[in-house]
């Protein structure tokens, strides 16, 4: 049933081929004409985005969208960063940016270490029940959002976390704890019955064992689910809109209020700056870690 | 003693999970679909009228934006599968010309890291009539050109479609690349040796063998059109006047902008049963397909 989430601990996501020998025929000049293109449609995007962001005001209002900058200038970028206002805060993205951060460090170690614990006990302990809890916590990592928020906006009130940072790390560690257990619990059941059974008999306890064993063992997974979860948590919205108290809204939000509900003359290069500081943190991960960023995207694909 | 009390610790770490389980899950969903069965307004009021008990679903689909919120749904679910097609495409042509294999999927895929809120503002800057690629179109003399799709209510689906296509084709790129690799070698060569033409191999070989590839894409974009939210945020705030509203949005908006809760909670269980109903297909497509690897196994 959990079979549909491709992750194991010997399996690529994708193998290493031989390369062809150098001989360029017809078709493939056709196939590269195709891809660059259609890699040209995909890149538009993000070229917009940095080239309006350096332009100066003056430039943008040509319409000329695709033009590079006659003159480039860095002041749309400050001007976003320290500036920009969300509802009557003008203290710029940077809030929201150490914000995000704030709320990234608590996610991840309430997230990873949750499941990693639940996801190990799964696996590699005799837990009677544990194939109907695998059924339901499958099951959950489909549920929308919608049917559950309205309950934990009340929940995390009567805690007192709501509006708090921490109200808004809980969340985001509760709502990943379905998938994560999930990826994790796939992971550890390859771990072979003779390891176990071997750190059992030297009179391994379930932590020892999950200490000295399973966790120095997991070094792939955690890649592959660090980047999962910084990528959601950091490019979540909704969580953070409605979670987020006054000054503890992540950078997404802050980002959709000062561009959507700006008010005024528009700064088209200072929104485009915003949005790409918004957009830096997890493109710096993907570029730098592809291969995991890859993994953990296909692993968290039902998330959506 | 340690291995007795280790016996006790495994079913002790499972605790938090299942506590979480069954309050923010099965209990959150209880709860919400009691509630729908209310009056509530702005708070949770628990009282159910059961001679009324259905008036929130008769009012929810009396609601001409409910209608259009479901039609969107719709429209954004078939426009998305070109995303699909386009991803199989892409991995095809990646996997027949492995030159700059690398390079093309790094291009395809940065879109996913990008937050469809920041996908959604740039298109939305894209689309500025005054500005943006309409301006650039009438620039390089396509006078007529239009591609002010967001401010009509009759296109600006459309460019929410195209700015999901744009995010996540790379995705179904990346699925349909994996399904590819994982098909015998021994195929391509065999074809080529028949002499089987291009068009037939794909047609009548290789989209027959990856059909579960394609239903677990089909499966998994139709489960994110039924969360879109942020893109539709971002581009268009459900504008131009309820034009562009999808089921989350509705939701959504019943709870902050209403403040009617009885109301969001119906709407997010029709969300769930419209979830349920392309789930069960995928829990029941996936326990067949394990039964038939088992059977090939023995």
């Amino acid at each position: 049933m959990t079979d549909i989430l491709p992750l194991s601990p010997n399996q690529k996501a994708f193998k290493e081929y031989p390369k062809k020998p150098a001989k360029i025929k017809g078709s493939s000049i056709a196939i590269l004409i195709f891809l660059t293109m259609c890699a040209l449609f995909i890149a538009v995007p993000l070229y917009v985005m940095i080239v309006t962001s350096i332009k100066h005001m003056d430039q943008i209002r040509l319409g000329e969208i695709f033009s590079l900058p006659t003159q480039v200038t860095f002041e749309p970028w400050w001007k976003a960063w320290n500036e920009v206002c969300s509802g009557v805060q003008c203290e710029g993205v940077k809030v929201g940016f150490f914000n995000s951060l704030a709320i990234l460090f608590p996610s991840l170690i309430l997230s990873i270490g949750l499941s990693m614990v639940t996801g190990y006990a799964l696996a590699l302990w005799n837990v009677k029940w544990a194939g109907t809890f695998l059924f339901i916590l499958f099951t959950a990592a489909f549920v929308p959002f919608q049917i559950i928020m309205i309950p934990l906006i009340i929940l995390s009130g009567i805690i007192k976390v709501y509006g708090t940072i921490w109200g808004v790390a809980i969340v985001h560690a509760v709502l990943a704890m379905p998938l994560l257990t999930l990826i994790f619990r796939n992971y550890y059941k390859d771990i072979p019955n003779e390891i176990m059974s071997a750190a059992l008999m030297d009179s391994g306890s379930f932590w020892r064992i999950f200490f000295e064993i399973v966790l120095p063992m997991s070094g792939n997974i955690l890649i592959v689910v660090l980047i999962l979860q910084i990528t959601s948590i950091w490019n979540d919205f909704i969580i953070g809109l409605y979670f987020g108290g006054i000054g503890t809204k992540p950078m997404t939000v802050i980002l959709a209020n000062s561009v959507i509900t700006s008010r005024g003359e528009i700064s088209y290069n200072v929104d485009m700056a915003a949005a790409l500081l918004t957009a830096i943190p997890p493109l710096v991960i993907y570029f730098v870690l592809g291969k995991f960023f890859v993994q953990g995207i296909t692993a968290g694909a039902i998330k959506g | 003693m340690a291995i007795r009390w280790s016996h006790w610790s495994p079913r002790i770490a499972l605790v938090p999970a299942l506590v979480i389980t069954a309050v923010a899950f099965v209990g959150s969903i209880g709860w919400t679909i009691y509630i729908s069965l209310t009056r509530s307004r702005r708070f949770p009021d628990y009282t159910i009228n059961w001679d009324e008990w259905a008036r929130q679903y008769e009012r929810l689909f009396k609601d001409d934006a409910w209608a259009v919120s479901l039609k969107n749904l719709l429209v954004l679910g078939i426009g998305s599968t070109l995303a699909i097609i386009f991803g199989f495409i892409l991995a095809a042509m990646i996997e027949r010309e492995k030159r700059g294999e690398g390079f093309f999927r790094t291009i395809f895929l940065y879109p996913l890291a990008v937050s469809l809120i920041v996908a959604g503002l740039v298109w939305r800057w894209m689309f500025n009539p005054a500005l943006g690629i309409e301006n650039f179109l009438h620039q390089i003399g396509f006078a007529n050109a239009s591609f002010n799709w967001l401010a009509s209510p009759d296109t600006a689906m459309y460019g929410i479609i195209l700015a999901s296509i744009w995010h996540g084709s790379g995705f179904y790129m990346a699925l349909m690349l994996a399904g590819l690799k994982s098909i015998n070698t021994e195929i391509w060569s065999a074809a080529r040796l028949d002499g089987v033409s291009f068009w037939r191999l794909y047609i009548e070989i290789i989209i027959p063998m990856m059909r579960f590839t394609f239903l677990t894409c089909a499966i998994l974009l139709s489960l994110g059109v039924v969360k879109a939210y942020d893109i539709i945020v971002a581009m268009t705030n459900g504008g131009p006047g309820s034009s562009t509203w999808m089921p989350a949005f509705f939701a959504l908006n019943a709870y902050a902008g209403r403040s009617n809760i009885a109301y969001a909670s119906a709407a997010a269980v029709i969300m769930l049963l419209i979830t349920a109903a392309i789930f069960i297909p995928l829990v029941l497509i996936t326990a067949w397909r394990v039964r038939r690897q088992e059977a090939i196994a023995q």
